[in-house]
């Protein structure tokens, strides 16, 4: 039975379904409240975002897009699933994605809990996003070549398999990986989406003040400077003292670094009075004074309120 | 040796003839319909007259210019009629940045004539209907050319602005005039609405609708261009003779694409969408393409062109990995923002395939890698306006507003 999707969408929501039926459009079942969907439907796109799915029917049939955001109850997905594109944002509950599961588009974007590949599946030639799969540990090796390849956030990542290749960008964001395999060599970079060089990426400890304050684009500077850490870059880059005083860690310093068509990077110096670390903590450049810094970190607008009897 | 060359866009339809015997040859060149002129050049030696033969006709080539034995295209004037079907180059109209701001001069290859009633009807030219500020006479006109004996031989027609003094007025007036015409145009096989320039209706404010209904209307139909996103549809779009689609807007919605996706066009051979920016409204990702870019859809497709678009680059990123670059022979990604990085993924495209053509004109591409891609062997435009602003820190589409 061939459905306009207005009627499939509310018939499939009334759950007066008992027949196969195929849906020349974009099937909207957004916020749909039933586990799951009625066998042997045939879409060309579904769009089932924050709905209450807990699993998709092994006969599905999405001919482009398959999109599921937000879907935090669902738990598994079928075998062979199959779509031009598939968005799963946000899926808390995945924690594998199903076996010769095949599509040009993936993105995972928070899905916080997937950390098992299939043995088997053919993910090609778009995209593949996996922001902030923090417990991913490994990406499999029968990815064929990609366009895009996000990583950012998955911090528990520290390599690349050989044999991975793009044709435009790797996104390696806040992850541990520390250098690309030789199949990547040459790919663009990114770091949490600004464009950077292997320097920067991968080699930080190279990295100086000086050409810091020399990159002119602001977005790459804060890269370079969360690349460096705060601490060795207020060092090296000769910040003014604003103010100083003493805590429980020894002495505190208020520094203020100028950067070009931005705001002043402004941060407290400080000693953990625990383990003697040191730390560069940055806050807002309107601070003008140590305690007024610390007190804007522990959540006080107005200083004369924050009162510590101890810093710890 | 010969070799015929034509040349069509808005503007102009030209030929480029050569001939070459022994130690000289013969140009001859003009307008499409005319004899045009001819010159002759004699060197030393029939090695010399090859070789510099050989350096016009790829200047040519390089120009835009195609040979007409390889686009199966027809020489000389009768390049429309319907027996004779249009030749491939003429189903493009908008080739640079610049030719967006007049109004075409030609259409497949014959001169535009705006539509007189007081004026006999000329046989060989496209007649334009269009209304200004003060008068809106489009629909009383087209009903008028309806009725004279010359609609019955109708090819082409070209409509212009046709909101008169009401801005809100959509090109439904012109899709339902035809509709109920359709028995007085049996040959229509080209049809362009919204040759419209900016100093008229900017792009964004053009009223389009649901050019679908024109699909049956018109069973010859071979071409269809239209200009204008807002209200544009083309939904449940079947025609079994249909070759080229052409779809100008600013700002894309994602319907339009997913329309084009699920559409019944199995002769398409020409497919040209301008994607716009999210500025105006364009709302679609690069995912919802991948029908197009899969192969899957088109089994007749020569040409793609996704063209003022402000993801080109990850456009290319993808499209470099696409099975359609195995059987298409042009593509066209003009008029957006590509830049490097998009840049860089061309050079990765596929070679030895049958791919011939790279358009990427009107582009943020530096001059290093200008010269990388134009190293590929391809035919490739890669050139800016004149008064393109490469500034680093703004960049936009050819045509957004």
């Amino acid at each position: 039975m061939i459905l306009a999707p207005e009627e499939a969408a509310q018939a499939i929501r009334s759950g007066r379904i008992s027949e196969p039926i195929r849906v020349a459009g974009r099937l909207d079942l957004k916020n749909f409240e039933g586990e799951n969907l009625p066998s042997a439907l045939h879409c060309y796109e579904l769009d089932a975002r924050d709905s209450k799915l807990t699993g998709l029917p092994d006969d599905l049939k999405i001919d482009s897009r398959l999109v599921l955001d937000n879907c935090n109850r669902l738990k598994s997905l079928p075998e062979g699933l199959s779509a031009g594109s598939i968005s799963l944002r946000n899926c808390s509950s995945i924690q594998a994605l199903p076996e010769r599961v095949s599509t040009w588009f993936l993105d995972m974007t928070g899905c916080s809990q997937f950390e098992t590949w299939p043995n088997a599946g053919t993910i090609h030639n778009g995209s593949l996003i996996l922001r902030n799969c923090t417990r991913l540990c490994q990406l499999p090796s029968w990815i064929e070549r990609l366009a895009h390849l996000d990583l950012a956030g998955c911090v528990a990542l520290r390599e690349i398999p050989d044999g991975l290749t793009v044709s435009s960008w790797v996104d390696v964001g806040g992850t541990g990986i520390s250098g690309l395999p030789p199949s990547m060599q040459g790919a663009s970079l990114r770091w949490r989406s600004v464009r950077v060089d292997e320097r920067i990426a991968f080699s930080p400890t190279q990295l100086t003040a000086k050409e810091v304050l020399a990159e002119k684009n602001a977005e790459v500077r804060r890269v370079m400077i969360e690349r460096m850490g705060y601490l060795r870059f207020s060092q090296e880059a000769r910040a003014k003292l604003l103010d100083q005083d003493r805590d429980g860690g020894g002495t505190r310093q208020l520094l203020s670094i100028d950067l070009e068509k931005d705001e002043p990077l402004v941060g407290l110096s400080c000693f953990c009075p625990s383990t003697g670390r040191q730390y560069f903590l940055r806050v807002p450049p309107k601070m003008k004074t140590c305690h007024q810094a610390a007190a804007w970190m522990a959540g006080f607008d107005d200083p004369s309120l924050y009162r510590p009897q101890i810093e710890t | 040796m010969k070799r015929n060359l034509i040349y069509m866009d808005a503007k102009s339809s030209k030929f480029w003839n050569i001939d070459q015997a022994g130690n000289s040859f013969t140009v001859t060149f003009g307008r499409i319909g005319t004899d045009g002129q001819s010159l002759t050049k004699s060197f030393p030696d029939e090695a010399t007259a090859v070789k510099e033969a050989a350096v016009l006709i790829k200047e040519k080539l390089g120009k835009g210019y195609v040979d007409t034995a390889a686009s199966g295209a027809a020489t000389g004037i009768a390049v429309t009629t319907v027996d004779d079907h249009i030749p491939f180059i003429a189903f493009s109209s908008i080739n640079h940045r610049e030719d967006i701001s007049e109004n075409i001069g030609t259409f497949v290859g014959r001169r535009v004539i705006d539509y007189d009633p007081e004026k006999p009807i000329k046989p060989d030219g496209v007649y334009r209907f269009r209304s200004d500020w003060e008068n809106n006479e489009v629909i009383p006109n087209l009903e008028k050319y309806l009725e004279s004996d010359e609609a019955l031989e109708t090819t082409a027609l070209v409509f212009g602005a046709w909101h008169g003094d009401d801005p809100d007025q959509t090109s439904n007036i012109i899709v339902e005039a035809l509709v109920n015409g359709k028995d007085r145009l049996p040959k229509l096989a080209a049809l362009y609405i919204g040759d419209i320039t900016s100093e008229e209706n900017e792009m964004s404010w053009i009223k389009q609708s649901d050019l679908s209904p024109l699909l049956p209307a018109f069973p010859k139909l071979e071409l269809l261009r239209a200009r204008g996103g807002d209200g544009l549809a083309l939904a449940s779009a079947e025609h079994g003779h249909l070759r080229a689609l052409a779809l100008e807007t600013g700002g894309m919605d994602v319907s339009v694409i997913r329309s084009v996706c699920t559409a019944k066009l199995p002769n398409l051979e020409y497919l040209e969408l301008w994607l716009g920016t999210e500025e105006y409204g364009a709302n679609y990702t690069v995912a919802d393409l991948q029908p197009v870019l899969s192969g899957q859809l088109f089994p007749k497709l020569k040409y793609l062109g996704l063209r003022n678009c402000q993801r080109a680059d990850e456009l290319a990123g993808v499209i470099v990995n696409s099975p359609l670059l195995q059987r298409i022979e042009t593509l066209d990604l003009s008029l957006g923002m590509l830049t490097d990085e998009g840049a860089r993924a061309l050079l990765l495209m596929p070679l030895n395939t049958t791919l011939k053509k790279l358009n990427l004109h009107y582009n943020y591409i530096s001059e290093g890698l200008i010269r990388q891609l134009k190293a590929l062997p391809l035919v490739v435009d890669a050139s800016k306006p004149s008064n393109m602003d490469t500034d680093d820190e703004w960049r936009f589409v050819a045509v957004g507003e």
